[in-house]
Order: C-alpha cells, then sequence, then structure tokens
C-alpha cells in the first residue's frame, strides 16, 4: 500500500496504435528526476464493471507498457491508467480517454516492390500485416480488417522536379508514358477512409527507367 | 456512394463528412464517465441482417434525432461545434427520410427482431438520468457509423 496523491501524476498518457499493436506510454511525472519511481498499469473495457490488471506492468521502470492483446477485440473501446509509485507514495491515477483501436489505430505503410522497362514502372503493393503476438502465429492482413484499404501513391520525378500522386484500390499500379533513361522516386500511403487517422508513409524507393532503346539504336547506325 | 440497408437505399450522404463532423465532436467523450455503461453494445447491432438493418438504423436515428440530439444546439457553444453537429444531425434526417422499410406481413418478424434490438438501446438510455444519457448516446456515434460503414457502398 501507498500514500496516494503523494507523488505528481505521469503525464501525457496514451495510446501508441500502429497495425493493431497497441502501446500505452507516458512520461514520468514532473519533478521527480533521479528518483526510482516505478509503473503500475490497469485498463478498462468501456461498458464492462471492473479495471483489470496487467501483470506485466505491475511496479516497472519503463514508461510504456504493450496493451495490444488486451485490446485487441475490434468492437470493443478502451481506457487505460496509469499511477506511479515512489517508496511509500503513489500518485493519483492518469487515465487515458475513450481508445477505440478499430477506428484508431494507424494502418502501416503497404510493402513496394517496383519493376521498369524504358517508359513505366509497374508497382507491386503488399498490405502492412496486423500485429501478431508470437511471430510463428499466423499472419492476418491489414486488407482482411479494412476491406476498404486503399493507397495513396506518390511518385517524384527527379529530372523535372515533378511530383504527382494518384489512388489506387487493388495492389498493382503500372505508370505509363513514363521519361526514358530517368530516376523516379516512390512513396506509398495506406488509407481507410473514416475517421482521420495517422498516416505513415512507406521510405523513398527509386527507380530508374531504361534508355530509350530505338535512340541508342540510331546512334549505332 | 450510398447506402445499402438491405432493400433500403440512400444515396447522397458522404460518409467521411459524417466522420469528420463526429472527429470534430469527439471531445464529448471525455464527458462520459459512466464507462460502465454502453448503450450500443453489441448485442445491440452484432450480427444484424441485411434485412434487420433498415428497421433498425431508421428506429436509432429517429431515436438520435429527437431525443439525443435535442436541445444539442443550446448546449454546444463553439460554432465549429455546431457546424460539425448540424453536418450529423442533417445527414441522420436525409437518411431517415429516404429509408422505407416494408410493412408487409411476412416482414413482422424481421422487424420484431429489429425493434427488440432498439428496446436494448432504449432500456439502457432512459435507465440514466437524460443528460448523462444524451452525451453518453452522443459518445457513442463512433460505434454507430462504424456499424452503418459495413452497409455502405464506396
Amino acid at each position: 500500500l501507498c500514500i496516494s496523491g503523494g507523488l505528481p501524476q505521469p503525464t501525457n498518457i496514451t495510446f501508441l496504435s500502429i497495425n493493431m499493436r497497441n502501446i500505452l506510454q507516458w512520461s514520468p511525472p514532473e519533478g521527480l528526476q533521479g528518483a526510482e519511481v516505478t509503473y503500475t498499469v490497469q485498463y478498462f473495457i468501456y461498458g464492462q464493471k471492473k479495471w483489470l490488471n496487467k501483470s506485466e506492468c505491475r511496479n516497472i521502470n519503463r514508461t510504456c507498457c504493450d496493451l495490444s492483446l488486451e485490446t485487441s477485440d475490434y468492437e470493443h473501446q478502451y481506457y487505460a491508467k496509469v499511477k506511479a509509485i515512489w517508496e511509500r507514495n503513489c500518485s493519483k491515477w492518469a487515465e487515458t480517454g475513450r481508445f477505440y483501436p478499430f477506428l484508431e489505430t494507424q494502418i502501416g505503410p503497404p510493402r513496394v516492390a517496383l519493376t521498369t522497362d524504358e517508359k513505366s514502372i509497374s508497382i507491386v503493393l503488399t498490405a502492412p500485416e496486423k500485429w501478431k503476438r508470437n511471430p510463428e502465429d499466423s499472419s492476418i492482413s491489414m486488407q482482411q480488417i479494412y476491406s476498404n484499404l486503399k493507397y495513396n501513391v506518390s511518385i517524384y520525378n527527379t529530372k523535372s522536379n515533378r511530383t504527382w500522386s494518384q489512388y489506387v484500390t487493388n495492389h498493382t499500379l503500372v505508370l505509363s508514358w513514363l521519361e526514358p533513361d530517368t530516376l523516379y522516386c516512390v512513396r506509398v500511403e495506406s488509407f481507410v477512409p473514416g475517421p482521420p487517422r495517422l498516416a505513415q508513409p512507406s521510405d523513398k524507393q527509386c527507380v530508374h527507367t531504361l534508355k530509350d532503346q530505338a535512340s541508342a539504336l540510331k546512334v549505332k547506325i | 456512394q450510398e447506402f445499402q440497408f438491405g432493400p433500403c437505399r440512400v444515396e447522397g450522404v458522404v460518409l467521411q463528412e459524417l466522420w469528420e463532423a463526429f472527429s470534430a465532436m469527439k471531445d464529448i467523450q471525455a464527458k462520459d464517465n459512466i464507462t460502465s455503461v454502453r448503450l450500443l453494445r453489441k448485442e445491440v447491432l452484432q450480427n444484424v441482417s441485411d434485412a434487420e438493418s433498415c428497421y433498425l438504423i431508421r428506429a436509432l436515428l429517429k431515436f438520435y434525432l429527437t431525443t439525443v440530439f435535442k436541445n444539442y444546439l443550446d448546449k454546444a457553444a463553439d460554432s465549429r461545434i455546431r457546424k460539425s453537429f448540424s453536418t450529423l444531425a442533417n445527414n441522420f434526417f436525409v437518411i431517415v427520410s429516404k429509408l422505407q422499410p416494408s410493412q408487409e406481413n411476412e416482414m413482422f418478424s424481421i422487424s420484431e427482431s429489429a425493434r427488440r434490438r432498439f428496446l436494448l438501446f432504449q432500456r439502457a438510455f432512459k435507465q440514466l438520468d437524460i443528460q448523462a444519457a444524451q452525451t453518453k448516446a452522443f459518445g457513442e456515434v463512433d460505434i454507430l457509423l462504424t456499424w452503418m460503414e459495413k452497409f455502405y457502398q464506396f
């Protein structure tokens, strides 16, 4: 037992959620630098009665706690709270707002494969995978969770310095009428209609269109 | 882009606008302190057949318009919230006005099933103080929209 309210509360308590991996994170209480503060976490399912313990996040030193398993039912909304403990004192609980993973999780970028020829680039996209508890668990694509998953493909022509983008619903896109012998860079973001969500673009990938064989032949002749 | 609640089709409603309207008002959830009660719980919305969906959505949206949203504008001081609220309410009104569920006898058991679901919601609502219930129901519009999206053709 500890004296509640003897410490300031942890701050900035939020869920960081990407592909249904739901991490509770917070900042240490102010003014306790150097003190060996520990934390305890509980979570709550909206509409139910009791706060539930997360045993792996009792008296921990770190300022984050993975609640992915506990918050994995898409039909539910959740709350979480954390308190700070130091010696015989502890803070009041600091609580999140209502967290709705189905609507709030960030959809990670797809895997992007590029192939090219003289005047076109073929783009093949693979939807990101949902978080899974064990690596050997079977994979679930985020496409299976969000049937209306789309992609925003941005293309940058390094020679003309021009950028354009387009929305794609299926997994392949062929960019035609490109300039030969030119470096193009591509970034892709996943997108789901619905409430605004943070987006995570893919890393920039660049590919060179081939030299124009016809003009190369003329040169030879 | 249209809703297809079983046989009931509703055109002219852009679901993304409803999402954006609600997102602007999501802070209302922080005013709902009765976290042990969820009005739109699984028993109300889970496994609703297409045929049932028209009856259920009509009952729910009519309730939202007549009871949940009632007098809300008087309380909404912030103009951005008022604009979002109007977007939500007007679109709900459009949907309700376009829903024409069948009244034929053979549909009685289906409409009854939908009515039982709605009564679960309404009973839970009435067990709360009216202001708390309005705030809670308003905060659950994201649950309602998530369910409605299943019937939306992008």
